[in-house]
């Protein structure tokens, strides 16, 4: 490893430290402020994420090579390239929204502490973004999930939300526990427990001899990562979780904590599985490609299906994330495909689509979330005459919802494009007819929820919904962002993605 | 010394019958218990690989730290939220603490 | 294969601890005598750190696990007083599970076990060297740049978090 150099170790992690003083700020505040006041501490955490948010984007911040001439920092723990910089955006703008989303939320939005976990659990995120040691992740990984199950349950008068915390405690140390003993294994059989050293370790002969439990310890790791991304047939727990936990929690839930554990789980498969690893005859690599293929035609057939019969719109969306999970595994699919530019576009769609799925995403739960808090009510039904009640809101639903199906103008329509698009390349074809299919399937349901607003009638037609300042910047900037990554931005981040995907390749042994 | 196999077998036994709580207890705090025990069975194992294969190093005891750090942090999140749910059900058998569906 | 001497006698006693007390969390129906069982078992590992020239970990063992984990149930239980006797200890589909840990149990036993008790194993049965790191070095490992002050860090702000939403939690209900 070389010398630690403390100077060029620290833009390595500068969002993690901003973080850091972030929370220290928020439990300062928290302990001086008046009760009336806390809602304040929502906007510093939220402007102080959104400002380590465009930190990353700035020129001349772009990764450096470190001192060992690889990305890895403080020892190995940590790989700073340009899929952690794209993924910590995404984290950190998704925990932005969330705080401001929760400020007008009854009995979470006036309490210091809901911010304070908030911005634990975005650490956690960003460094699992990055992460590139097995300590590293399981530490970062059970950051974000125990901050979560706070959150979760963060209603604590509210059966509930408890319900809902318990189910995902009890859900997720199981698979934390399947996970880790994984972990245990691949450190065991390979004496390595950072990711790219385990790389170096696959292309030898001690590999082939061991290759069973190396194996075995895969499978498990995966379990372990199919609860967090909520995969079929490890989803059980979303729908359940995902209607109790408070709905800014919720929405948290499910971008950050899906979008941190897709970035960690690329890392597994590029570095720890490279293209040429064969077996005997068998090539390692076809078993991957099958495994992940058929997780997400199940996962994305499942969710679709289920959602077609829901009559709550947060069942209704954890059933869609549950299938927009199976949509993204079909990019990790692709990773596998026969050319170095087709694995760096299939990074960089799996990316894109993480990156518009956290926008439209929140974006659909920020007006569920205003629509609950007015009217007690989170039936799909009683959504009834919202563009008679509230035209914008109706609207910014309707323009989240075609996100989410992949419609254009809105920025689902590219990032569905490029999934396909990556998966054909990687001669998958099949997969992405099967993708095709689901997306229709996958309109239909998103189209009822439209019908339903601008075509049934109610009786409180004459109510618009209360919307506040705050809200109104919420919805406006992520409608915005979903609307220029549908439109313009598209081919910008697209391109940018996978010229950051191209450092994810760059020094790995025996890579193309 | 004892051969390593033989921790390994016992911390494949340990992790299987936890797993076994786990599944079949109806009590969360049973549960909890089972899922403590899945992770001393991973302690186990990444001790014996440290000991066997890498002593030399800081590896295995420093991740076998972690992970009792965590699990302490976590078993004390867990009894948290599922005394609040005593609480509000006077109940913990999970199957009864069963609001939504659908 | 296996020679009778002190070590391995210590070594069963410490695995029989271990896994008993496992069994005994398992099948009791009194959840005040799982939670003692619980300890029981969780002192068998702390034996078995020790014979892998790991004292610190023994003590950690010791004092986070019996001492703070296993305390923290036994309060539990007390506190949720009335589902310490329910008459269904296992759920509908115990046997069910009963079948997935065993088979869990072979595969880890030709996965795992098998590789390295084999003579392909890459994994030899003695250990690699005998000089073992001391908890000196651990100390310093944890906090020294090139090795685990990150995870060291975060794991402070862990703990933090999990305080504060422990306490939010578990607090009486608001006013």
């Amino acid at each position: 490893m070389g010398e630690f150099d403390l100077l060029s170790s620290l833009p390595a992690i500068a969002p993690e430290i901003g973080l850091t003083i972030l929370i220290f700020v928020a439990v300062l505040l928290d302990s001086f402020l008046h009760e009336s006041q806390r809602k304040g501490i929502a906007y510093v955490a939220a402007l102080g994420m959104a400002a380590l948010a465009i930190v990353p984007i700035i020129p001349g911040w772009a990764p450096e090579p470190g001192p060992t001439g690889d990305y890895l920092f403080w020892g190995g723990m940590i790989r700073h390239d340009a899929l952690a910089q794209i993924f910590r955006i995404m984290v950190l703008a998704s925990g932005a929204l969330t705080c401001l989303m929760a400020v007008d939320a009854k009995r979470v939005g006036n309490k210091g502490e809901f911010y304070t976990i908030v911005l634990v659990a975005t650490l956690g995120a960003s460094l699992l973004s990055a992460s590139a040691d097995l300590i590293m992740v399981f530490v970062a990984l059970e950051t974000l999930s125990i901050a979560l199950y706070c959150l979760a349950a963060f209603k604590r008068n509210d059966s509930k939300s408890t319900e809902s915390g318990m189910k995902y405690f009890l859900f997720g140390a199981f698979s934390s526990a399947i996970m880790l003993y994984g972990f245990s294994l691949l450190y065991g059989f390979t004496g390595q427990t950072n990711l790219y050293a385990l790389a170096q370790f696959m292309g030898t002969e001690a590999f082939a001899n061991n290759a069973v439990p190396v194996l075995a310890a895969m499978v498990m790791v995966i379990v372990g990562f199919g609860f967090k991304i909520s995969a079929v047939p490890f989803h059980f727990w979303t729908p359940d979780v995902y209607e109790g936990a408070p709905t800014p929690v919720t929405a948290f839930l499910s971008v950050a904590s899906k979008a941190a554990s897709f970035a960690v789980m690329m890392r597994f498969f590029i570095a720890v599985f490279p293209n040429d690893l064969v077996i005997g005859d068998y090539v390692i690599q076809n078993f991957w490609v099958q495994f992940m293929a058929a997780a997400a035609v199940i996962s994305m057939t499942l969710g679709n299906v289920i959602a077609l019969s829901q009559k709550n719109i947060k069942r209704l969306l954890a059933y869609s994330s549950i299938a927009q999970a199976g949509y993204v595994l079909m990019g990790v699919a692709a990773l596998q495909a026969t050319t170095p530019l087709g694995a760096e576009r299939a990074v960089a769609s799996v990316g894109f689509y993480l990156f518009m799925y956290t926008f439209s995403n929140l974006l659909a739960f920020a007006v569920i979330i205003l629509f609950s808090e007015a009217t007690g009510s989170e039936t799909i039904a009683d959504l009834a005459g919202l563009n008679r009640r509230s035209p914008w809101l109706a609207l910014t639903l309707t323009i989240a919802l075609l996100s989410l199906a992949g419609v254009p103008p809105a920025a689902g329509f590219f990032g569905k494009f490029y999934l396909f698009t990556a998966a054909v390349e990687a001669d998958l074809v099949w997969l992405a007819m099967i993708g095709v299919l689901n997306a229709i399937v996958g309109l239909y349901y998103y189209l009822v929820v439209i019908k339903v607003m601008y075509v049934d009638r109610s009786e409180d037609e004459d109510k618009p919904i209360p919307t506040s300042q705050t809200y109104r910047w919420v919805l406006g900037v992520a409608t915005l962002a979903v609307i220029i990554l549908g439109t313009v931005g598209a081919q910008v981040i697209f391109e940018w993605a996978v010229q950051g995907a191209g450092t994810l390749f760059a020094l790995l042994p025996g890579v193309f | 010394m004892v051969p390593l196999w033989m921790f390994l077998l016992v911390a494949a036994a340990l992790f299987c019958i936890g797993t076994f709580a786990v599944l079949s207890r109806r009590n969360a705090i049973a549960i909890l218990m089972g899922v403590e025990l899945m992770l001393n069975a991973v302690n186990i194992n990444l001790v014996a690989f440290w000991r066997y294969g890498t002593p030399e190093t800081m590896m295995g005891q420093a991740f076998t730290a972690f992970v009792m750090v965590v699990a302490a942090a976590e078993a004390a999140v867990g009894l948290a939220i599922i005394i609040a749910v005593y609480r509000s059900r006077k109940s913990v058998v999970v199957e009864e603490v069963d609001l939504m569906r659908g | 294969m296996v020679e009778l001497n002190a070590h391995t006698v210590v070594f069963a006693i410490f695995s029989i601890i271990t896994l008993g007390g496992a069994v005994g969390v398992v099948w009791n129906r009194n959840l005040v005598s799982s939670s003692y069982w619980l300890i029981f078992s969780l002192f068998g590992v702390a034996g078995l750190f020790v014979l892998l020239s790991a004292p610190f970990l023994a003590a950690v063992q010791v004092l986070v696990y019996i001492g703070a984990v296993g305390i923290l149930i036994t309060f539990s239980v007390m506190l949720t007083r009335g589902m310490t006797q329910i008459k269904d200890v296992f759920n509908r589909q115990s046997a069910a599970s009963g079948v997935v840990a065993v088979l869990l149990f072979v595969v880890l036993l030709v996965g795992v076990v098998l590789p390295v008790w084999g003579p392909s194993g890459a994994l030899s049965s003695a250990p690699a060297s005998d000089v073992v790191a001391t908890t000196a070095e651990l100390g310093v490992a944890l906090v020294d740049g090139s090795q685990y002050v990150l995870p060291f860090e975060l794991v402070s702000l862990l703990l933090t978090a999990a305080l504060l939403g422990a306490i939010v939690i578990a607090r009486d209900q608001d006013k």
